[in-house]
């Protein structure tokens, strides 16, 4: 293991930089958190799991690097799913089985959407068929670059900001 | 088995499909010296015969605009036009007497217009068929290399390094594979590709940062390695974009000047993880050779510090990384085809169908 003298080092454990605010919006309403450090996703999993139906759209906004991602596996594990979703940017979906039906929910969809440039590049993916067998919930990361179909989602609609 | 097409050399010809994400691509992979379906245990002398990948443009933005029905039909054609100039309707030229299509991972709509296509070629030549997993094809790309089938010995440890995948797979066999390591969040290649656009720069970020980080000091800034202490052999890189988010915040308007140092600091950090897991990898399951594929293989320093990694350990031979064969490719997947019917698996061409999340 090679030793590294380093002219300058990335503060590590900061509390400001570590830390993360969610916000999600619903049927139920608003709600916010605050999220100290990275292992700490799991009180807003619990809460989020509550809001999901067959055919929810859970649309989760944040920059590159906000936890969109870290997120979702807190999310996984709470609904008893054993594998751990890894980022799907390059696969741009992967679905998951439920162990055990939740809320009439048997599937989780996990898109991506940061490799799409237009919105109609979605038709690919086929979600509308997807969600079509009634036990789906989709959730999908950079919702910004799907507008259109979203707002036709309105009813079904969960969105998280992540900053 | 009836071949209906002749050819003149003596040789079982693979064709192999891949169309399981933004590739399209089309090969025609000859196994030597036999006309059969190559036999377990036997080496064999293959020649790739044709290669063709369509356009690089990933396949989701190929077709925008069109409804699906119309965008799947476009693709078809595509994988048609790939067919017609590995001229495999032209029975008296060359021919083929094995299909090898990928089954999955990958994206359904892509994955079924190659197995479309492969069921109808199988249908109307009574060829066999066998659905391949794309992740094999990249272990198979190693396989592609000459001299790399003179050294091949199992164990063969391999590291698959790509913008959607980051494994460490050990090779008991032809088709025997163990998934020892892989990445809990992001892969590899999209850690560079993160990264880079977290700086500016643009597509394909990876190769870009790569060449920046060639004229810069890799210890100029100190990023974390992430999982480098975990006894397990898993990676995760989303620590790292987190990191490197920091860091360019803090740099603010300073970062195109020290653009090589930081380039140079985010690769050795990803090379380091990797090379720290593959060496992990070599004391638990000491294999006989080690190979490095997938796109992130291309790497000048990955593969450098691979290199020094294995000659620490006396009798372990390092496989040369798959040049021409590192990103999405079918003759890869031919040659994982050619060894899944070396092991007597085919599949029935009525039931063949896609597996998006096919795993190894």
């Amino acid at each position: 293991m090679r030793m590294q003298r380093t002219a300058y080092r990335v503060p590590r454990n900061s509390v400001k930089r570590d830390g993360r605010k969610a916000e999600i919006r619903s049927k139920e309403g608003s709600r916010a958190f605050v999220v100290p450090e990275v292992m700490a996703w799991s009180g807003v999993a619990e809460y989020v799991s509550e809001l999901l139906r067959p055919g929810t759209v859970l649309a989760i906004s944040g920059e590159l690097g906000a936890g969109k991602t870290t997120f979702i596996q807190a999310l996984t594990k709470t609904l008893g799913i054993k594998k751990v979703p890894p980022s799907p940017t390059f696969s741009l979906m992967r679905s998951y089985r439920l162990p055990k039906t939740f809320n009439g929910i048997r599937r989780i969809i996990h898109v991506d959407a940061y490799r799409f440039d237009d919105e109609r590049e979605l038709v690919v993916l086929d979600l509308d068929e997807e969600l079509a067998d009634g036990s789906s919930v989709l959730v999908i990361e950079w919702p910004e670059k799907m507008p259109k179909w979203l707002k036709k989602k309105k009813a079904d609609l969960v969105q998280m900001e992540i900053a | 088995m009836a071949v209906i097409s002749k050819h003149k050399s003596a040789g079982f010809k693979v064709l192999g499909i891949e169309t399981s994400c933004d590739e399209t691509s089309v090969a025609l992979l000859e196994v030597r010296g036999t006309t059969q379906p190559p036999a377990r245990g036997t080496r064999y002398a293959v020649q790739l015969l044709h290669h063709e990948t369509a356009t690089q443009i990933p396949i989701h933005r190929r077709y925008g605009g069109v409804v699906p029905e119309v965008a799947a039909r476009t693709h078809i054609a595509e994988v048609i036009k790939l067919l017609e100039r590995a001229d495999i309707f032209a029975s008296e030229k060359q021919g083929f007497d094995a299909i090898a299509v990928t089954q999955g991972p990958g994206l359904a709509t892509a994955l079924r217009v190659g197995i479309e296509a492969a069921r109808t070629l199988a249908y109307l030549t009574d060829v066999p068929i066998v659905g391949v997993n794309h992740l094999e094809g990249h272990l198979a790309s190693a396989w592609l290399v000459p001299e790399n089938r003179e050294h091949w010995r199992f164990p063969v440890l391999v590291l698959l390094v790509s913008g959607g995948h980051s494994e460490l797979v050990l090779m008991k066999d032809f088709c025997s594979y163990k998934v020892v390591g892989r990445t809990r969040d992001d892969a590899s290649g999209e850690a560079f590709d993160k990264t880079a656009k977290l700086m500016g720069l643009s597509y394909p970020g990876g190769p870009i940062l790569s060449r920046y980080a060639a004229k810069g000091n890799p210890e100029a800034y100190g990023l974390p390695r992430p999982m480098i202490h975990d006894p397990s052999l898993d990676m995760s890189f989303s620590g790292l974009k987190t990191a490197v988010r920091n860091l360019i915040h803090d740099l603010g308007p300073k970062v195109p000047e020290v653009l090589p140092d930081l380039c140079a600091s985010i690769q050795a950090a990803i090379v380091d993880v990797l090379v720290n897991k593959t060496s992990r990898a070599i004391m638990a399951y000491k294999p006989k050779c080690l190979a490095v594929v997938g796109g992130v293989s291309a790497n000048p320093h990955l593969q450098a510090e691979l290199r020094k990694a294995a000659s620490e350990h006396p009798g372990l031979i390092m496989l040369e990384p798959p040049k021409g064969f590192y990103t999405d490719n079918a003759a890869m997947i031919a040659a994982a085809g050619a060894w899944r019917l070396a092991q007597g698996k085919k599949d029935d061409w009525k039931k063949i169908d896609a597996k998006p999340e096919l795993d190894l």
